[in-house]
């Protein structure tokens, strides 16, 4: 029988979509239906997970030359 | 991930020199790049690291196979140079697993099951717990103050969604170490939002 503990570790798998063998998806489908606090640590996990900051800006034209300006002053001779 | 930048057509014209595609490659990845040198190096010094990496990849990009993702084979490149500047300071990052107390295991009993579960969270609702101001505050700081190697792992997988395989590949860790890095950073993310959630403070 599956203890919450090891469901915490598997945990991530489950969210990560990572493949588990069937014996293990049973056994933690089992757990999760009788067990309401690891159904919780899973479901707010993943939310916490959704929530994180992305870094998802990009440069604007200016900033992007001046990189690009670098470039060629460094070029080898 | 922009598609676009990936495309085979893209990639060519970028191996044949084409001063735009590259420009527009600097442009979208930069701040992405930035975020992963700052995992593991000051302010400053991941800025110069980045434009570092800038550097090598333009005089590289011709030599690039599109065996991997440009954005994989990119952030290799950055995390090499932070490498490189830590190095020269003397420091190294470890990947081997110090014997650490998983950030969750005081909440179990001896017999495995929770002995303090987590606490229900406010998901929904214009006050939910995860977009509050004051606990994006202490996220910062938590995220601020872990190990650098779950630091890197965890913003290479879930901010900016890597896959496992490329993870591993680019930092030539296995994957089981991989795992467990990611699991004690999640771990300790979800501790301290369960922690904020009991008490309203970090």
């Amino acid at each position: 029988m599956l203890k919450c503990k090891d469901v915490v570790t598997k945990a991530d798998a489950l969210v990560d979509g990572t493949p588990l063998t069937l014996s293990e998806r049973i056994a933690l489908r089992i757990h999760l239906l009788m067990c309401h606090q690891c159904r919780r640590y899973v479901r707010q996990l993943r939310a916490l997970l959704s929530t994180l900051p992305r870094e998802t800006d990009r440069l604007d034209d200016a900033q992007t030359r001046g990189i690009l300006e670098k470039l060629d002053t460094s070029r080898d001779p | 991930m922009d598609p676009a930048l990936e495309s085979p057509q893209f990639i060519e014209r970028l191996r044949q020199g084409d001063q735009a595609a590259f420009g527009q490659v600097v442009k979208v990845h930069h701040n992405m790049l930035l975020a992963t040198a700052r995992t593991l190096l000051s302010a400053a010094d991941a800025e110069e690291a980045v434009q570092d990496a800038w550097i090598a990849a333009h005089r590289a990009i011709a030599k690039f196979e599109g065996r991997s993702l440009l954005r994989t084979w990119l952030t290799r490149i950055v995390i090499n140079q932070a490498r490189m500047m830590l190095r020269k300071g003397g420091r190294e990052i470890q990947f081997n697993l110090i014997d650490e107390r998983a950030p969750l295991d005081h909440r179990f009993r001896d017999d495995g099951h929770w002995d303090h579960p987590p606490q229900h969270w406010d998901l929904n609702g214009p006050d939910a717990l995860l977009t509050r101001d004051e606990l994006r505050h202490c996220m910062e700081k938590t995220l601020g103050k872990m190990p650098d190697n779950q630091r890197l792992v965890l913003e290479l997988r879930d901010l900016q969604g890597m896959d496992f395989d490329g993870i591993c590949n680019m930092l030539d860790v296995s994957a089981s170490n991989v795992r467990v890095l990611l699991h004690r950073a999640r771990a300790r993310l979800f501790e301290l939002v369960d922690h904020f959630q009991e008490t309203g403070e970090c």
